[in-house]
């Protein structure tokens, strides 16, 4: 009973999302030149780079392209389904996270469906570039890969979703957390666009174990590539555990935000 | 039947000692200093089903924690609360089926969309059946002529006609209780009259359980028969307005226009409010005197041209409540 | 407005409220301790990732003649020091201010309106500008930048004090847009995201294809950083500081201009219309 109502307002939540945005006709076309040009450079960086310097550990443009397309679609799956999690913070701060308090639903359940200006342009970009990268770095698409890629992409945006989360619980100690959000975006985006062949011990270490970003994009690409090198001896397979991570890093996180929650609803702000 | 029990209910808050000025914020990077303020410090109070409530107090009394509470956003220092038979903070989402909640300066409307989006996205948060939710949608239509801006967007409609949409939209899911923080604050005379008649209606023909907390003395005169007044984290007052008046607003003013100006102005019993030419007002505790006494006197030392009476108003009566300090005992509050 | 247009008197200038307003918005940055551990904390994150980056690039394919692994590592830390106060928009409060229409207010108030928004960023330029001192020794002692001789330093100084210019007035530019349009944050994030990449940020301008490297003259984001970096590296001689650091005050004087006729324009739409 209780899915079935969290349903119904996941439907009107997505209902709201694509009426605001069709009010905000002209905003929505600037955010998508945006979404594109932030993209657009990063891909632009790489070719540049990969030009003047034609290997990076082995990893060639078109390897790389596909690389990035992978965290892409992950991302731009995290952005459309939970960037409003991201929210919660300024909620907090001028008093209206108070009403998810008063009302029948879970907190982060209401905190992911709190309407705005949500639309799922960045990901139908990401796809389309996702399905150019897969023919352009020849990857063999068959029902294995099939199968496994809109998983890893769930995963990924769980991975996401987790990052995410743990920031967004943040704020529930400090007053603003808007610094350290930006620089984990910037970060994410810097570190999972190298293979991380190319990192020190201990920073593969972090992006495998600690933050996972490792499984959004270079696991699986190292499966689907057939690029046999790793440098934590893991085997490729690990690539398909994806998912896995991400179910297990979401509900940590989850952990973290009940127990930022009762600290809010046992100290104030 | 009780159905808000509070008992010794506390509340205690840390807060960062913040220095002032570029030194102190460069202390602060490596040390913090804390304080503990204490926003609601004993409050005891039953509230029986169907009881219209008006609770007030000056900022800062611990009026807004005392809900926070009691709406589950919060969890008591100590002491114990149930609402509806439930104790809010254990069990949040039930206690939030039973409740609804108006924070006057905070609205749940969705900026950018018509009403009824709101009112649509609600109904699914609290899973109204859809004929129910037409019903009420009807019939708060009617009290509150909603049925004109409806489909305006909410970013074009006044406060007035904003706030109409706020109070339906607690109401859609017939709650049993409803808090309403600060409703008409900032309303014009027509639109606090409109939600003034919708909490009265709501309350009589619902049946629905009302605290109100205010800073209009004029919504509590009009509404609540019944007030508590809190300050510094304390129940000073809880009884009937009426009481309120008849123990507390013991004093009363004589308006007095003399006939030519006296030089002295010395009635034993009164002391002088105020002074404008040949009006004057005598301030006299009427428990002591009566008011056809301090007449007599007045006519028996000056010639005077017109007199009259005025009985102190509930703001008055509240405020001089807060300047002057309750005297313990003297209002009747429960000790 | 009613009546004729009385030419608004100009207040007689008092240096006072400026530095108040600079050392409020500097406290205020300062309170939020969060900020100052991040910054420094992304700075070290970020140049070790590219150390990381440069080296692997560097180890398997034959390195550019212009620029050694160490200088090219140099040349990463060196850009992520000059973001740190390159990044602040000095004038943003007049984009939050269109934004929320409190604007009226300002000009209301007996001061000179666009220093008002000059000296409110100031503040926070200053605080990050103090920002780099622990930044910059961490550069030093743990990442072995190199440091050029006294005079190369000096010009590196005089190139980043244009290049912010540069910065500043083209961000003015697009704070000023907001008289016109309120949903510019986009349009910023753009230039922001074209300037790490066409500004030479991230990678050196000479590394890019020969067909890029006239487009990329075109535009002011050179002026920014590469000029400066490139200077700070060597790849830039002393015999051509006249000609790059005479071209950022071209840009400079451009900007400057543009900047002027847009203010003036939009806060006559202001006074005219009342916002």
């Amino acid at each position: 009973m209780r899915w079935r109502r969290m349903a119904g307002v996941y439907r009107q939540y997505w209902r709201i999302n694509i009426l605001t945005t069709l009010e905000y006709r002209e905003n929505f076309v600037v955010w998508f030149a945006f979404t594109f040009v932030y993209h657009g450079s990063s891909i632009a960086a790489l070719w540049i780079v990969l030009s003047r310097f034609p290997s990076m550990n082995g990893w060639s443009f078109r390897d790389m392209a596909f690389l990035y397309a992978l965290w892409m679609v992950a991302h731009a799956l995290h952005n459309t389904l939970f960037s409003t999690v991201g929210e919660v913070p300024d909620h907090i701060r001028n008093g209206e996270f108070d009403r998810l308090l008063v009302r029948p639903l879970d907190t982060l359940f209401q905190a992911i469906a709190t309407p705005g200006q949500v639309f799922p342009d960045e990901l139908v970009l990401a796809i389309v570039t996702f399905v150019a990268a897969t023919i352009y770095a020849g990857v063999h698409v068959d029902a294995m890969f099939l199968t496994f890629i809109p998983l890893i992409f769930i995963g990924g945006a769980l991975i996401d979703l987790g990052i995410n989360l743990i920031i967004s619980t943040a704020a529930f100690w400090f007053v603003k957390v808007d610094a350290l959000r930006w620089i984990f975006v910037q970060l994410e985006q810097e570190f999972t666009r190298y293979p991380v062949t190319i990192y020190t011990r201990g920073v593969r270490f972090v992006l495998t174990f600690v933050f996972p970003f490792a499984f959004m994009n270079y696991f699986p690409a190292r499966y689907f590539l057939h690029k046999g090198m790793s440098g934590l001896g893991l085997p490729p397979v690990a690539g398909l555990l994806t998912p896995a991570i991400g179910i297990v890093f979401v509900a940590l996180a989850y952990v973290f935000w009940r127990f930022g929650l009762n600290r809010y609803q046992g100290v104030g702000h | 039947m009780a159905i808000i029990e509070a008992a010794d209910l506390r509340k205690v808050f840390r807060r960062i000692v913040r220095r002032p000025g570029i030194g102190g914020a460069v202390r602060a990077l490596f040390s913090r200093e804390y304080e503990d303020k204490i926003a609601v410090d004993g409050v005891n109070f039953t509230l029986a089903e169907g009881e219209l409530v008006g609770y007030l107090g000056p900022n800062g009394a611990g009026k807004s924690t005392t809900i926070k509470i009691l709406t589950g956003i919060l969890v008591p220092t100590s002491g114990s609360v149930r609402v509806a038979g439930i104790v809010p903070y254990q069990r949040r989402q039930e206690n939030a089926e039973n409740i609804g909640v108006v924070f006057g300066q905070r609205s749940q409307l969705y900026w950018d969309l018509p009403l009824r989006e709101s009112f649509e996205l609600l109904r699914a948060i609290y899973d109204v059946p859809r004929n129910r939710y037409l019903e009420n949608l009807a019939h708060f239509s009617a009290i509150l002529d909603l049925e004109r801006f409806l489909d305006t967007p909410v970013r074009q409609l006044s406060l007035g006609e904003r706030m109409r949409g706020d109070f339906a939209a607690a109401m859609l899911h017939d709650p049993k209780i409803v808090y309403l923080d600060e409703p008409t604050i900032g309303l014009d005379v027509v639109a606090k009259e409109a939600i003034r008649e919708f909490i009265t209606r709501v309350n009589r023909e619902r049946g629905t359980t009302v605290i109100l907390t205010t800073h209009d003395l004029a919504d509590v005169e009009r509404l609540t028969p019944r007030v508590i007044l809190i300050d510094e984290g304390r129940v000073i007052f809880d009884g009937a307005l009426q009481r309120l008046r008849t123990e507390y607003g013991t004093h009363r003013t004589l308006v007095v226009t003399f006939a030519e100006a006296p030089t002295n102005i010395d009635v034993p019993g009164t002391e002088i409010e105020s002074r404008e030419g040949l009006v004057v007002r005598l301030r006299f505790d009427r428990r002591k005197l009566s008011a056809e006494a301090i007449i007599r006197r007045v006519m028996e030392r000056y010639p005077i041209s017109d007199v009259s009476i005025i009985e102190p108003d509930i703001d008055t009566i509240v405020r001089r409540i807060y300047v002057e300090g309750y005297q313990h005992g003297a209002v009747g509050a429960p000790s | 407005m009613t009546g004729a247009v009385e030419p608004r008197r100009r207040p007689r200038f008092r240096l006072e409220p400026y530095v108040e307003f600079a050392r409020t918005a500097m406290a205020r940055e300062a309170t939020y301790r969060f900020d100052v551990f991040t910054t420094i904390g992304s700075f070290v994150v970020r140049v070790y990732l590219l150390r990381m980056v440069w080296t692997a690039l560097y180890a398997h394919n034959a390195a550019p003649h212009e620029l050694s692994r160490r200088a090219i590592i140099t040349y990463s830390a060196v850009a992520l020091l000059m973001g740190i106060v390159m990044d602040i928009d000095q004038t943003r409060a007049l984009k939050d201010k269109l934004h929320d229409g409190s604007i009226a207010t300002d000009f209301l108030k007996p001061i000179i309106v666009p220093f008002y928004f000059f000296a409110d960023g100031t503040g926070e330029v200053l605080f990050h500008a103090v920002l780099l001192i622990p930044a910059t020794l961490i550069a030093l002692l743990i990442f072995h930048i190199i440091v050029p001789g006294p005079g190369v330093l000096a010009a590196f100084a005089l190139s980043f004090l244009l290049g912010y210019l540069v910065g500043f007035f083209l961000n003015f530019i697009l704070n000023c847009s907001a008289f016109w349009t309120l949903e510019i944050s986009a349009v910023q994030l753009i230039v922001t995201w074209l300037t790490d990449l066409f500004g030479g940020e991230l990678i050196p301008l000479i590394l890019f294809p020969a067909f890029l490297q006239n487009f990329i003259y075109a535009l002011p984001f050179a002026a920014m950083f590469s000029t400066p970096l490139l200077i700070y590296v060597g790849v830039i001689p002393p015999s051509r500081y006249f000609e790059v650091m005479g071209l950022q005050l071209v840009w400079i004087v451009g900007l400057a201009i543009v900047s002027t006729l847009m203010w003036r324009a939009g806060s006559r739409r202001i006074v005219v219309q009342g916002g």
